[in-house]
């Protein structure tokens, strides 16, 4: 299907026009967030929003295609070339990473049409949804980005906007939350800022190739440089990326939130700084100055680290959300743990993982939200029998849940299959035993909600048979994210492959 | 067409069990007739399929060498689908009969139909991938059947079944992988695909592989010290037990070894990785520990349980000797084992639908009551110990031929000693329903008072043991109980009225027998065992395709 879009694409548009569509799709994202506070009625903004984000979900996808029948490109901003404009880079990673974020963020537009203004006032919507389309516009930028100065501005952008959707509910905790956010991820984009200060000195350049450039030409004598700017850039973005002993405010941040802002951080938010790490990683240092240092090391301790305490932390939680966050933390343990490898296929399966999680987490906390909304609890004792109450919600529910743990061919398993041959690549066979203990660790949360959910004689006493079911229209965003879940999984193949062709050389 | 054909098997309990979930289309009148016609369909399918159809194998999905289910028919696939499916026709005529007493039948049948897809799809797998991926839907589809009874204790022995079972999948997992980096196929072939010069540089890790995977397959088959899931899951319903037992679960632990040691490293590269020398231990203990258990069980269900973990042991003392004769006796042992533990859970279930004793020490002289099916009883216990003419017996001899062939009398001691104690726990099962008295007049037996009889003899630890189980029952079933006292009335009002001198004889004991749903299946079972341990040699030469295979 793929190959016949990109025919479709070669023929009628000209190949400039689609160069085109990594600017358009940001201006367009922002340009409606500002015509947002203009609109008064729920069905505008709505409508204003998922447009939006439709024709984002198209562009992206015509994006897709053409690089698959193109490879990537550099674009100029305005008509100054690299070193003194701005560029950007899109390559397979970038387009597809930016057709995942259009996806998600309009599946959960769809689901929070129905169900946000049950958690936020109804004065708040159009404030959402600007904070929702700046925030987007700015992760895509910092995704697209090939110059560190313009990645960082995207960055500040990104942290407010995301301060934006967990403060949105107006409660207490969410102003803590918020707060607790706000300073540390400033504090990281901080630390950004002196790492690009640091690399200024040594190469006088912005633009990644350049700096790369400029870098390897005079490395002697500079190696501590480049570790204090390499160890500032990792704990910078780390914080971001809820890298774990970083992790802190993800929590309190993702279960105060609503549950729409809760999927689109543990989904979206977290994950755009991750790909500017990996980006500064190959292509601003080089696979060589890298793999001189300790850094990558030091990624995977704290990609262990995070998978085995995130998981351990999540199973003591007491609330729904607050575990499907620490899981969360887990999952980015995944992540970084891939990119700690160090060779290709960690790469590779960084960029996989960062997509099968987006889809499975984000589906997660909507089911979560659906049973929230639904039943007014909160804790995952009172969500026994749910099952009889709510089943198709469960089932998405524990397709999502069983991809976590690890059953074949879900995308979950195919993950940590290829993190485990990458591992063994690279020699490190002690590696399997951390990846298999947390696939364990997952299973001992996620599988006493779905059994208790479902079965037990007390349980499901008094329960009413599909009583607090959704409609299928309110579902159906949710639906769809599972079945692309799934789908991921299915057809990993040629998607690592196509991820492969873009990875940058390792 | 022929691919359709060969995968028929594995469709038809699904579309069956999509029937079965629908309530609409389903009555509950119509629901069991709904099941037979599926398992009978799927023996049918399962027939042609191994036998009639030209296609032997097919890629369902292929993106590469790894993720690509296949599946594949050979001889062995035969052996075991052929004996799952007819075992479970079997079993779902006597769980017609026996969940009467049991509630939610629709979730019941739903995930029985659906396991026995599960089964079917662990016997035609043509590679590990396929076959790891329905070991874990196995599990999640077995689960809900054990915890049927959804009590809290139910739900505990749940939590136990998956704990183990997932970590023995995982380390399967652990074990492909390094299998996968070292090979890049995992595709099942006769004599293996490991080749000998695939051990120079990578003995390690290959050796790592085997020890992870037979461990981990070895939690499903119950190797000791990972067994302890089998005696709680006894909580499930008698027919769940049954299946979980002979077939369902733990066999399923035992083709996956025979896959992967056979089929995956061959023999040949086993014995030069030399790994049997750390397993054997494991193996030893698992038979002798096991019978110990049995030995002391007063609970009937929990006594076969640890008499399967020590029976499955004998079959994995056989896949681990590599020989022809110890791999023949290991796979007749597999059949023989299924087919006698069947007929003995059957026999155990039967007592307890009819009297609710779930204890020996209350059944004394339940044999005069119900004397077919302790007759059968004992002629599977008899086979189980492994005396002539019966099947165990033949899987044994080939056993020991098999030790004897690679010159470990060890083994052979150990055989021996492990019968002696199978006599041990079995036997006397026997000798109280038959020749104990229950020291009451048998007309005025009926199953409350033969409980108060019980009662009054027995000390005090176990008269609150057994006034907790007497309250359950009665908390549970008063109502259920009651019908079946006004139908055991009814059935000594028939035997008194059919033959009106024994009236005043007052000889004559009541009939208990169950219905003819659980008593057939009981007999013609019993039947098999004796007529394969007279007639052994059609199933032998059988199984002479696996070992060509396999050497």
């Amino acid at each position: 299907m793929l190959q016949c879009l990109t025919l479709v694409t070669h023929n009628t548009a000209s190949p400039n026009l689609v160069k085109l569509i990594p600017l358009v799709s940001i201006m367009l994202l922002m340009l409606s967030a500002f015509i947002m506070p203009l609109l008064k009625k729920k069905r505008h903004l709505f409508g204003l929003t998922g447009g939006a984000l439709a024709i984002l979900m198209v562009l992206s996808f015509v994006n897709v295609a053409y690089i698959y029948q193109n490879g990537g490109y550099y674009f100029d901003i305005g008509h100054f070339p690299a070193p003194f404009g701005i560029s950007l880079r899109i390559g397979e990673i970038e387009s597809l990473i930016a057709l995942l974020f259009a996806i998600v963020d309009l599946m959960v537009t769809w689901y929070a049409y129905y169900s946000l203004e049950k958690e936020i006032k109804e004065s708040r919507i159009a404030f959402f949804h600007t904070m929702n389309l700046l925030l987007l516009a700015s992760l895509l930028g910092i995704v697209f980005t090939n110059d560190v100065f313009n990645g960082f501005v995207f960055l500040e952008v990104s942290t407010l906007a995301a301060c934006g959707i967990i403060v949105v509910k107006d409660k207490k905790t969410n102003i803590k939350a918020g707060l607790k956010y706000l300073i540390l991820s400033s504090l990281g984009s901080g630390l950004v800022l002196m790492g690009i200060a640091f690399i200024y000195s040594l190469s006088g350049h912005l633009s990644m190739d350049y700096i790369h450039e400029a870098m390897i030409a005079n490395l002697d004598g500079k190696q501590n440089t480049i570790l204090i700017s390499v160890i500032l850039f990792t704990v910078g973005l780390g914080i971001k990326g809820a890298m774990f002993p970083l992790h802190i405010w993800l929590p309190d941040a993702h279960a105060s939130a609503p549950s729409p802002s809760s999927a689109i951080l543990s989904a979206l938010v977290i994950k755009a700084p991750v790909i500017f790490l990996i980006k500064v990683f190959y292509k601003v240092y080089g696979t060589q100055i890298i793999h001189e240092t300790v850094i990558l090391d030091l990624v995977l301790l704290f990609g262990v680290m995070g998978m085995i305490f995130g998981s351990l932390f999540a199973r003591s939680q007491k609330e729904l959300k607050r575990m499907i966050a620490y899981s969360s933390v887990a999952q980015m343990g995944y992540i970084f743990f891939a990119i700690g490898i160090g060779n290709t296929l960690g790469v590779v399966m960084a960029i996989y993982h960062i997509v099968a999680h987006a889809l499975t987490k984000s589906s997660l906390f909507l089911a979560a939200g659906s049973f929230i909304e639904q039943t007014g609890f909160k804790h995952i004792e009172d969500f026994r029998g749910i099952g009889k109450e709510m089943p198709v919600t469960l089932g998405i529910f524990t397709v999502s849940g069983l991809s976590m743990i690890g059953i074949p061919v879900l995308p979950g398993f195919i993950s940590k299959w290829n993190l485990a041959m990458a591992s063994i690549q690279s020699d490190k066979l002690y590696l399997l035993i951390f990846l298999l203990i947390s696939s364990l660790l997952n299973a001992s949360y996620y599988f006493p909600i779905i059994i208790n959910g479902y079965f037990g004689e007390e349980n499901l006493d008094g329960k009413v048979f599909l009583s607090k079911s959704k409609p299928i229209k309110q579902l159906l965003p949710l639906i769809i994210l599972t079945v692309l879940m799934v789908l991921v999984g299915f057809f990993s193949g040629s998607l690592i492959e196509f991820i492969e062709r873009g990875v940058y050389t390792v | 067409m022929e691919k359709l054909g060969m995968i028929l098997p594995l469709l038809v309990p699904i579309i069956g069990a999509l029937f079965i979930v629908n309530k609409r289309l389903i009555s509950d009148k119509n629901l069991t007739k709904v099941v037979a016609v599926t398992v009978i369909i799927n023996f049918i399918c399962v027939v042609y399929s191994l036998f009639f159809n030209d296609l032997t194998a097919v890629h369902i999905l292929k993106v590469n060498a790894f993720l690509d289910i296949y599946f594949k028919v050979d001889q062995l696939t035969r052996v075991f689908s052929l004996l799952a499916s007819s075992l479970w026709v079997l079993t779902a005529f006597y769980a017609f009969a026996y969940m009467d007493h049991e509630k939610r039948h629709r979730q019941f049948y739903t995930f029985f139909t659906l396991t026995l897809a599960v089964i079917m799809g662990v016997a035609y797998s043509g590679n590990l991938f396929t076959l790891y991926g329905y070991y874990e839907l196995l599990t999640l589809c077995t689960l809900p059947l054990v915890i049927h009874p959804g009590t809290a204790e139910a739900l505990q022995s749940g939590k136990k079944y998956i704990i183990y079972s997932f970590g023995g999948a995982t380390l399967v997992v652990l074990g492909m992988m390094m299998l996968y980096a070292v090979t890049g196929d995992m595709s099942f072939m006769a004599h293996g695909i490991v080749d000998l010069s695939l051990i120079e540089g990578n003995r390690d890790l290959l050796k790592w592989s085997y020890l992870a995977m037979f461990l981990g397959f070895g939690v499903k088959a119950a190797l000791v010290p990972f067994h302890s899931w089998l005696p709680n899951a006894m909580v499930a319903p008698t027919p769940v037990s049954a299946l979980l037992h002979a077939v369902a679960v733990v066999k399923s632990g035992v083709f996956s070894l025979i896959r992967m040691t056979y089929f995956i490293f061959g023999t040949q590269t086993v014995m030069a990785l030399d790994v049997t020398k750390y397993l054997m231990p494991f193996v030893v203990v698992t038979i002798v520990m096991g019978s110990l258990l049995a030995l002391h069980q007063d609970h009937l269900k929990r006594r076969l349980a640890y008499s399967t973990i020590s029976q499955l042991g004998y079959i994995l003392l056989g896949i681990l000797m590599l020989t022809p004769n110890g791999l023949l006796g290991a796979m007749l042992h597999l059949i023989n084992h299924a087919v006698i533990k069947i007929t003995l859970f059957f026999v155990v279930g039967a007592i307890t639908h009819m009297t609710h004793f779930k204890y020996i020490h209350q059944i004394r002289g339940i044999g005069k009551q119900m004397p077919v099916t302790m007759i059968c009883f004992t002629v599977a216990a008899i086979s189980l110990v492994g005396i002539p003419p019966t099947n165990g017996f033949v899987s044994k001899w080939f056993l020991g031929l098999g030790a004897l062939n690679i010159g470990n009398f060890l083994y052979i001691i150990i055989l021996l000693l492990s019968a002696f104690f199978t006599a041990g726990y079995l036997l006397p099962i026997s000798v109280t329903s038959f020749f104990v008295s229950s020291k009451s007049e048998p007309h005025e037996r009926d199953a409350y008072q033969s409980n108060h009889e019980t009662l009054h003899e027995v000390s005090d630890d176990s008269v609150r043991e057994i006034t907790h189980e007497m309250a359950k029952d009665t908390i549970h079933e008063t109502a259920h109980e009651t019908e079946n006292k006004t139908l055991r009335n009814e059935m000594v009002a028939a035997e008194f009225s059919e033959d009106g001198e024994a009236e005043s004889t007052d000889a004559k004991p009541i009939k208990l027998e169950p219905p003819k749903g659980m008593l057939y299946p009981i007999v013609l079972l019993t039947v098999v065992i004796v007529g394969l341990g007279i007639f052994p040699n059609p199933i032998i030469n059988f199984l002479g395709g696996v070992i060509q295979d396999a050497f």
